[in-house]
């Protein structure tokens, strides 16, 4: 071989080397600029209005109904000690039997609180668009898909993650939670969405009528010949159907998801999904099912809805128990995912943020304990805190506290893109809201 | 003579031009062809909703409509679902696995192919198939021994064009 062409072949070789692990499945060329932290993320959206009173503050009923008990009714994820008297969040009759306890050392001392955030937004809405956006446009609508390119759309477009690396868990279908697994931004949108599931209706009774018993076809003598005559169809119609949202699981992507379908149905029909201990609300068995996602796919983001805490409108009682529930169900989900998914335990990454608090003063309403009631408009409704632990997060740190309130909501989104590697990706798009860090930015 | 020449020459011009002038006229006839007029393709420009969507498919399928309650729980469904394409896929497998779809059998199928792809398209897309889009069929059908009337119906309810109106 003459020297020239030994040079020309040996630059060739070496140029496809540097190029070839890159080409990614989102067909972009280059990997993420930034380096990943962690390969999974799980998000909770500790949602529903959490007032900073009951929460961080372990005031329980001493400061919402003037009775002289405070405690901590949070002891999976908070450090402090549960109340004594006026107990009504439990179990059995009247509530009176507090859930064990899942995790040995609280999340606070495994991981770093924020304790003192600001919500970007008073309504439950705009709370959950600013998890997912890392801000709260002013355009944004009830009812209308998120204005600006959710983590997902930043992960999938400029991460090269699939779309079953990507996950979005709703407890329901109400208040617009299906909306928000893409944004309607033009440049991102469906095809750089998370795969949805609101696990209590999928793979509820009424579903399970529809969707459970799906005939099963031959993948290459049956499958491929529909495919191939609807594609055939499809581009008789190309000019037509460009907007109709779809998400880009590949053929495997959806094979897989309906052989985690039926999975479902099976073992919710078996009583075996990984739900928590105690699985009686909407929450907990969102968090089972979130187990039984997580584990089938190993997901680089997962985010989960919670949202029973709402219940404070009208009834303090169930919105104690709801948060003492909404503290077991992040207690089981992060046991699950170090005990059960060894794919995951040690190197994922969690993140709890209500999406906004509750008002100071009460509403009118009493309950059948003829406690008072709160909604979600003034100043306190901005109060929330966010909750962090997994590897590189520093462990037992407190960051921020009453009267000291140290970053926003939107801090959790621009955080998940720094963990799995699309944080300058997310800051170029110049769609967070002013003031947003990332939270490794404020340790 | 002459004049007997002159009068019988006049009758029959008179003759000639009283034979003709009283021919009845035969009136055309028109008559229109009883021919069902379809929406062609382009005319589909409005996206059925879900509910629209599995509505019609129930009644494409089982030439039988769902109930309100059905169609509220199945609309539930698919809103619990992100891939909608997926859900789609799910909903019209578990429709396939009821005895109650009304289709023909392979043979039939085969018998007529001309037909079971009109019939097809009519009943699907609300249209004729294009001479070329028969033809395709047609050939895909005749090479491909797998294919059952149950996978071209699967095909036309998983289209894109199926999701319009």
């Amino acid at each position: 071989m003459k020297r020239r062409e030994f040079i020309r072949k040996t630059g060739l070789t070496a140029g496809a080397a540097l190029v070839a692990p890159y080409i990614l499945p989102s067909g972009r060329l280059f990997a993420q600029t930034g380096s990943q932290i962690a390969p999974h993320v799980v998000m909770v959206m500790f949602a529903g209005g959490v007032r900073q009173q009951e929460s961080v503050l372990q005031r329980y009923v001493e400061d919402s109904q003037n009775e002289p008990y405070p405690g901590n009714i949070m002891y999976n994820m908070l450090d402090g000690e549960a109340p004594t008297q006026k107990i009504v969040y439990g179990t059995g009759a009247g509530g009176i039997d507090p859930i064990p306890q899942i995790l040995n050392s609280s999340l606070q001392s495994q991981g770093t609180l924020f304790s003192e955030v600001t919500a970007l937004s008073r309504g439950h809405y705009g709370g959950l668009n600013s998890l997912l956006q890392g801000s709260n446009a002013i355009t944004q609508g009830l009812r209308q898909k998120p204005v600006n390119p959710t983590i997902f759309e930043f992960l999938r477009r400029h991460g090269g993650y699939s779309a079953t690396d990507t996950w979005f868990i709703g407890n329901g279908i109400n208040n617009s939670v299906p909306l928000l697994n893409y944004s309607i931004d033009p440049g991102y949108g469906a095809s750089y969405g998370a795969n949805f599931f609101a696990p209590n209706i999928t793979f509820g009774g009424a579903c399970e009528n529809f969707l459970g018993d799906a005939r099963v076809y031959h993948p290459e003598n049956e499958l491929d010949p529909i495919y191939q005559m609807k594609y055939f169809l499809d581009n008789n119609f190309d000019n037509y159907a460009s907007g109709l949202g779809n998400l880009g699981n590949t053929e495997d992507e959806k094979q897989q998801i309906k052989e985690f379908m039926t999975l479902m149905y099976d073992k919710t029909g078996n009583g075996t999904i990984a739900h928590p201990p105690i699985s009686d609300s909407d929450d907990l068995k969102s968090v089972g099912y979130t187990c039984e996602v997580l584990k089938h796919f190993k997901p680089a983001m997962t985010v989960v809805n919670l949202d029973n805490v709402d219940a404070c409108h009208s009834n303090f009682t169930e919105y104690t128990a709801s948060l003492h529930r909404a503290d077991h169900a992040v207690g089981h989900l992060w046991d699950y995912i170090q005990n059960e998914i060894p794919e995951m335990a040690d190197n994922t990454i969690i993140i709890a943020t209500p999406e906004c608090g509750r008002n100071l003063e009460p509403n009118g309403i009493l309950d059948a304990n003829d406690w008072r009631s709160f909604d979600h408009s003034d100043a306190n409704a901005l109060r929330v805190f966010t909750m962090m632990a997994g590897p590189s997060i520093p462990q037992n740190l407190t960051i921020g506290g009453e009267g000291n309130p140290i970053g926003f909501t939107s801090d959790s989104m621009l955080t998940a893109a720094e963990i799995l590697g699309v944080k300058s990706d997310v800051l170029n798009a110049g769609t967070l809201a002013p003031g947003t860090l990332s939270l490794f930015d404020r340790l | 003579m002459q004049v007997s020449k002159i009068i019988s020459s006049a009758a029959i011009v008179l003759f000639i031009a009283l034979s003709m002038s009283c021919k009845k006229k035969e009136e055309p006839l028109f008559i229109l062809n009883n021919v069902e007029l379809y929406p062609n393709s382009a005319a589909k420009t409005r996206v059925k909703s879900d509910e629209q969507w599995v509505s019609i498919l129930h009644t494409n399928l089982f030439q039988s409509a769902l109930s309100s309650n059905e169609l509220f729980q199945i609309g539930e469904c698919i809103a619990s679902i992100g891939d909608k394409e997926l859900v789609r896929e799910v909903i019209i497998s578990n429709f396939m696995n009821d005895d109650g779809v009304v289709m023909p059998t392979d043979e039939e199928m085969r018998a007529d192919l001309p037909t079971f792809i009109t019939n097809t398209y009519t009943r699907f897309l609300v249209r004729y198939p294009s001479v070329s889009e028969e033809t395709w069929y047609a050939n895909y059908i005749e090479t491909n021994p797998y294919i059952t009337p149950e996978l071209v119906y699967f095909s036309f309810a998983l289209s894109n064009e199926y999701l319009y109106y």
